[in-house]
């Protein structure tokens, strides 16, 4: 970045009303960066269910608008070449940007935005590509042991140098990958969604002046800094807080995982340490996470939970100190695989809640369904031809301060389902039953939402694989409010036998006429629900979303063949269970985590996962790293590069 | 002899507009809309608006109607208790939606979700499967289905919708389940999915069929109160709705499809505003209607862009509609700076009718749009022939408030409330226009609705969009939309292909059966074959693309040259809207035909432009502040304003429901038709 002239923010006054225009125009642009997306890729995965973040940076790199916080800082420090106006960047290996994407099958497009010849900024974007080569279709093996084993790895290059394309780029990338016009596609339109960034950011500078510009984008990270050392203050507690929670398994028998955050302020400074947190898994579970990223999790979560009109930007990241073990399953060694982390990154935030919620109970919510469950089939059909699905499912969403959670819904900010006609359309596929599981929510004042149950028929031969987790440990409740049910897959071939899948597999063959029963976790209860409405109880029955047997042994709402409440035996029951209940816990995890791994064979049908064992190289690394930086002082962001992969 | 009516009936009022063919003549009226059955409305306004113009009311041949009967059900709740009918497995499909929660990460926190128009409760499943080319899978079992639906029925709900999956290409159940219904209970309304919306996305055609049994049972109270009311009235005129895509429909269809009017509303106004800007020359216009809680944008060129979907709240419904965007900004908005950022909002909350701005007097306190207004001197205090008198001194108290709280001074938080509320309205309009890949200076600005006029001029100094066009009486805009509507009505059917696998005699003769539909209806209709025309039009995307875009084709064409150049015409298409193309195949999703069944246009008052000097319509001066200093503005009288007269700005003309201001460094003309056009001083 030697050669680049990087344009100084002026410390000009921004009237109000000029920084309301100019957090508007911005934040349209964020969203207008997302319709122009999904009307022109092509991947189910972008164009369907929205797996796709977009930011605008500041001069610096700090997002200014955005929803999943900056990695543009890091990746300049170590940017070594030129950078021009008509440049595009392209990169997909989480380990050669601090972990700002997860897993190979990101494509991180940076374009650098200039006005006359000044870096003003970045508009950035990346979206999940359905394959990007490697052993397996998808490009995410649930056996993988390293990063080699999943797929491609682009480190950054410039997709466009000065406006021209770079082929060779391209020739490479989709020589290495199953679909490739589908990721031609897909990153034509992820470079177009920034291009419209650009385009618009240049435009408020015309109309404004680059340094009103500027000076307003400062303006609005300094108004988050602001709000957020508020929220801190009101809402942080001064004694460390912990909460811990668990990962099931690494998909190779390993497990469960332990994540563990602690929590506390000093003054305006918050802090969040990881400490205690497992070593990195073998599987492929590990979950690098970038610290920046880290950071906005925390200010989003903190601003949907205290206030949810403030906008979101990096400008609160110094008010947030972070502490995360390398070699642990957040912070792995290279290489380890990476493949399936949306297990820890849910988890993340089941913990951050948790944690929080020792302060304000009241404003937090349950757990939810706790991961992004996948199912990935492919094969050759009839003609010949390949064909490769990949599709997101839901759950329960927690029940929470405002409502029930609600049943079979995205955790996930904007995703959506792929409509079963949209499948049948172009997959040999069929969907017998799309529905939410009776009683799957746990209980509480506010339900918890429903899991989902999928039923998928194979029209052709092929394999599939399975993503999923909260099968061993079910979300928990909170404040009286019951865990959620478990989730678990079914395959019950065209000969009628019925197998258990492992929430994690691969390569399980299919024949056709082969079904199978797809099915999520719920999420937890909010608040005791010996206190819920009987009519909100009785209008889940007559739904058919809880049972008449839930009714009873969990809300006491005892109804009547008719589903009228039977309010004299209702209230009889309720005083019953609350005496033989005693006092709500805060948190209700169900059964003792000895007692799951125990029981799990029996419960679940299939096999406990085995208490995980360190990797033995990736702890080696992390001790000659210690050693080397105790004898060279602090690294730099490029000597930490070459240790990372050295 | 022969009369016809529009008549809008919108929130606050019912305006009505008659026309007599022959001489071209026409009369306006305007009075109070009556919530508890708007027919009593448009009852009242057709006999005082026959008595105005001395008409028989035997004498009125036709009616053409806008109406927010539709759309009100759906906003309010109100609508009827409807059944729904599911393939086996999909009982859940309305609860589970598209699984969406809002953005961003955690926005599932605050999501509320409200209940969809058919409750679990009353939705029913039958044994059957279609696949997704229309084949069986399972037979429907129509034993089992007949109990189904009785034990349905019999549970008294209202109105019943049935929706399969894979109906859309094949609707042979849905259409059996119907004729089972129908034994069962001919009076029931019945709603099929491959009726309303025969394409593919489950979700999204059974919650479009679900809103159309859900407004149903009202619409037909609706219309048959009016047809009742209006035959007590010995008026025998053919009544038709105007569409949400601005077309009219007649009764009947209105009856059983309702949904297709839910945006009827809007429509009216951009009908009626893109017949006045055409003969104006004009025929490339945004609207801006701008009223006191929200704001409607849209554009046009020619002819309104149509949208295949409009989101009603959180409903997406699939209906073809005007591509109205709305924004919760308008006169009424309240100003407000939020605690814990200090930032200076505008809206979306209204102070609405009551109590209104503080200006009105009426109780209200906060600082409204209306209030900035005032006191930065665009409206003034004692409207022209108006029976209100704005209260100035309260207007300045309530925005003294956003003063404080900024630190802004009182004139100076007036104009940045405006400069705000403008800047949500451009963002709107930018909606509409640049970020569709067109250039907003190619388009003249149609100012209109309450408050447009007051506002036009500023969003087209920041749009480039010249001249604004503020038409004769812009609160009347509706009822003349109504007015000059043409028939339409549009037939699809799901057609999933890449352009190598079309065979091009299937897909001609599809839409050759398509376009037979539409003409088939515009001639049971009774529109002369002279007057009619069918459009057709596919949907077209790259394989495996997830939205597609509308082409205009000519059968012809493809009967001789095939489908080849289609998929350049995408490209070029797709490269203008999202700035690059693909070497992917392009495939068609849906073929469609419209019919379109012309109606006379109606002709207003003209006059040959004389002389420039407006000074016998001045009557005053007011000081305006702008750019933070004040200074004089001239007010002119609109009545007294003739063709060809310049007002030089800045200049405030004033007219019974409207203001219009003209801002410095711009000169507004009357043109031969009495539109003021306001351009950028030479």
């Amino acid at each position: 970045m030697a050669d680049v002239k990087i344009a100084t923010i002026p410390s000009v006054e921004i009237d109000p009303v000029t920084l309301d225009i100019i957090e508007n125009a911005l934040k349209n642009t964020r969203f207008e960066m997302d319709a122009v997306l999904y009307r022109t890729a092509m991947s189910p995965v972008i164009r369907e269910q929205h797996d796709q973040f977009p930011m605008i940076t500041d001069p610096h790199g700090r997002m200014v608008v955005g929803q999943f916080g900056s990695y543009v800082a890091g990746l300049m420090e170590s940017w070594d070449q030129s950078l021009e106006p008509g440049d595009v960047l392209l990169l997909s290996d989480p380990y050669l940007c601090g972990g700002a994407i997860s897993h190979v099958n990101d494509l991180l497009v940076l374009l650098p935005i200039f006005y006359h010849d000044e870096l003003i900024g970045w508009a950035s974007m990346f979206g999940h590509a359905q394959d990007v080569g490697g052993p397996l279709p998808g490009s995410l093996p649930t056996d993988a042991t390293t990063i080699f084993g999943e797929g491609l790895r682009l480190p950054p290059v410039k997709l466009y140098e000065r406006g021209q394309i770079n082929r060779a780029v391209i020739d490479i990338m989709l020589n290495n990958v199953r679909q490739p016009e589908m990721n031609r596609a897909d990153l034509m339109a992820i470079v177009a969604s920034c291009r419209t960034a650009e385009k618009r950011v240049i435009e408020l500078c015309d109309r404004f002046g680059k340094d009103t510009y500027l000076g307003a984008c400062q303006a609005l990270l300094d108004r988050t800094h602001r709000a957020m050392q508020q929220l801190i203050l009101q809402n942080l507690p001064e004694e460390p807080q912990f909460f811990e929670d668990y990962i099931d398994d690494d998909g190779l028998g390993n497990g469960p995982y332990k994540m563990k955050l602690t929590i506390y302020r000093k003054g305006d400074q918050a802090y969040f340490d990881w400490t205690g947190t497992d070593p990195q898994a073998l599987g492929p579970i590990n979950f690098y996470l970038n610290e920046g990223m880290f950071k906005m999790f925390i200010g989003v979560y903190l601003i949907m939970v205290f206030d949810p009109q403030i906008l979101f930007n990096d400008g609160f990241y110094p008010l947030l100190n972070v502490t995360m073990p390398k070699g642990s399953l957040i912070q792995p060694e290279f290489p380890a695989a990476l493949g399936c982390r949306t297990h820890a990154l849910t988890r993340l935030f089941d913990v951050l809640g948790g944690a929080l919620a020792k302060r304000a109970p009241e404003f937090t919510t349950a757990a939810g369904y706790g991961t992004s469950p996948y199912l990935l089939y492919s094969g050759y059909d009839k003609e010949g031809e390949f064909f490769y699905l990949m599709e997101i499912t839901y759950g329960g969403i927690p029940g929470r301060p405002i409502g029930d959670g609600m049943d079979g819904h995205s955790w996930w900010p904007l995703f959506t389902n792929i409509p079963t006609e949209y499948l049948e359309s172009y997959y040999p596929i069929r969907i017998d039953a799309y529905s939410s599981i009776m009683d799957s929510g746990g209980a509480g004042f506010h339900r918890g939402g429903n899991g989902i149950e999928k039923v998928y028929t194979f029209l052709e031969p092929g394999e599939i694989s399975i993503h999923d987790d909260r099968w061993l440990t079910p979300p928990w409740g909170i404040l009286g409010g019951t865990p959620g049910m478990r989730s678990q897959k079914l395959l019950r071939r065209a000969d009628g036998t019925e197998e258990v899948l492992p929430s994690k597999c691969d390569r399980i063959v299919i024949e056709p006429g082969d079904q199978l029963v797809y099915q999520t976790a719920g999420g937890g209860g909010w608040k005791d629900p010996l206190t819920r409405p009987t009519e909100l109880v009785q209008r889940d029955v007559q739904y058919g979303l809880v049972s008449r047997e839930k009714a009873i042994q969990d809300y006491g709402v005892v109804l009547t063949e008719s589903l009228e409440v039977d309010a004299a035996a209702t209230e009889t029951k309720r005083a019953e269970i609350a005496t033989a209940r005693g006092q709500v816990k805060d948190f209700d995890f169900g059964p003792s985590l000895e007692e799951l791994v125990a029981t799990a064979q029996e419960q679940t049908g299939l096999p406990a996962p085995q208490k995980p064992q360190p990797v033995k190289w990736a702890v080696a690394k992390t001790q000659r790293r210690a050693q080397l930086e105790a004898t060279n002082g602090n690294g730099s962001g490029k000597k930490e590069k070459v240790a990372t992969h050295g | 002899m022969a009369y016809r009516i529009g008549v809008d009936v919108g929130g606050t009022f019912t305006d009505l507009m008659l026309f007599h063919e022959e001489t071209e003549r026409y009369w306006r009226h305007k009075t109070p809309s009556t919530p508890h059955d708007p027919s009593e409305a448009v009852i009242n306004g057709i006999a005082r608006i026959c008595e105005e113009a001395s008409v028989d009311s035997q004498n009125i041949a036709q009616i053409m109607h806008g109406t927010t009967v539709a759309t009100n059900v759906i906003l309010e709740g109100k609508g009827a208790r409807v059944g729904l009918v599911t393939t086996t497995g999909f009982k859940q499909i309305l609860h589970l939606a598209r699984s969406q929660t809002p953005g961003p990460l955690a926005g599932w926190m605050i999501m509320i979700k409200p209940d969809p128009p058919a409750s679990l409760a009353d939705t029913r499943e039958v044994g059957e499967r279609m696949n997704a080319q229309g084949e069986v899978v399972h037979e429907l079992d129509e034993v089992a289905a007949e109990a189904t639906m009785r034990s349905l029925i019999e549970t008294g709900i209202e109105s019943l919708t049935i929706s399969l999956i894979n109906s859309f290409a094949n609707a042979d159940h849905e259409k059996r389940l119907k004729a089972i219904v129908t034994k069962i209970n001919p009076n029931l309304p019945v709603t099929i999915s491959s009726d309303v919306l025969p394409e593919f996305r489950e979700y999204e055609r059974t919650l479009t069929a679900a809103m159309n049994a859900y407004v149903r049972p009202k619409v037909e109270h609706y219309m048959t109160n009016l047809d009742n009311q209006l035959k007590a009235q010995n008026v025998n005129a053919d009544v038709s709705i105007l569409r949400s895509d601005a077309g009219l429909m007649t009764v009947d269809t209105a009856r059983q499809n309702p949904v297709y009017a839910i945006m009827s509303g809007p429509s009216g106004g951009v009908a009626g505003a893109l017949h006045l800007a055409i003969r104006a020359g004009y025929p490339n216009i945004l609207t801006f209607d701008m009223g006191g809680t929200s704001t409607d944008v849209a554009l046009c060129m020619g002819e309104p862009t149509i949208a295949r979907e409009t989101v009603l709240g959180y409903f997406p419904v699939k209906v073809p509609s005007v591509d109205v965007r709305s924004v919760g900004a308008g006169g009424g908005s309240i100003a407000h700076v939020p605690e814990l950022t200090k930032a200076l909002r505008v809206g979306p909350q209204s102070a609405g009718a009551v109590p209104g701005p503080a200006c009105y007097s009426k109780g209200g306190e906060e600082p409204t749009v209306t209030d900035a207004n005032v006191v930065c001197g665009y409206l003034p205090p004692k409207l022209l022939g108006g029976e209100m008198q704005l209260d100035v001194e309260k207007a300045r108290a309530s925005v003294q408030k956003i003063a404080d709280a900024t630190g802004l001074g009182l004139e100076q938080a007036a104009e940045g409330i405006l400069k705000i509320v403008n800047e949500n309205m451009f963002g709107a309009l930018r909606l509409v226009s640049v970020q569709k890949g067109f250039d907003p200076r190619e388009f003249a600005l149609m100012a209109f609705g309450g408050a447009g006029p007051l506002h036009g001029n500023a969003l087209a100094e920041l749009m480039g969009s010249y001249p604004v066009i503020v038409p004769p009486a812009p609160g009347l805009l509706c009822a003349l939309g109504d007015l000059s509507a043409d028939f339409r009505d549009e037939f699809a059917q799901t057609y999933i292909r890449t352009i190598d696998q079309i065979d091009r005699q299937e897909l001609t003769s599809m839409l050759k059966a398509l376009g037979k539909e539409a003409s088939d209806i515009l001639t049971a209709e009774q529109i002369p074959a002279e007057r009619q025309e069918v459009q057709y039009s596919l949907d077209v995307r790259y394989y495996r693309q997830g939205y597609e875009i509308p082409l205009r084709v000519e059968v012809d064409e493809f009967e001789q040259n095939g489908v080849h150049r289609l998929a350049e015409r995408f490209s070029q298409l797709h490269e203008r809207l999202y700035g690059f193309q693909l070497d992917s195949a392009v495939e068609v999703v849906n073929v469609r035909a419209v019919g379109i069944g012309k109606v006379t246009k109606i002709e207003l008052p003209e006059a040959e432009p004389g002389s420039p000097d407006p000074s016998a319509a001045h009557y005053g001066e007011q000081q305006i502040y702008r750019h933070g200093e004040w200074m004089p503005a001239q007010l002119y009288d609109r009545a007294k304003l003739q063709p060809g007269h310049q007002i030089e700005g800045p200049a405030i003309v004033t007219e019974l429901d409207s203001t219009t201001v003209v801002l410095p460094h711009h000169t507004a003309t009357v043109d031969r038709y009495y539109n003021l056009l306001i351009n950028k001083s030479k």
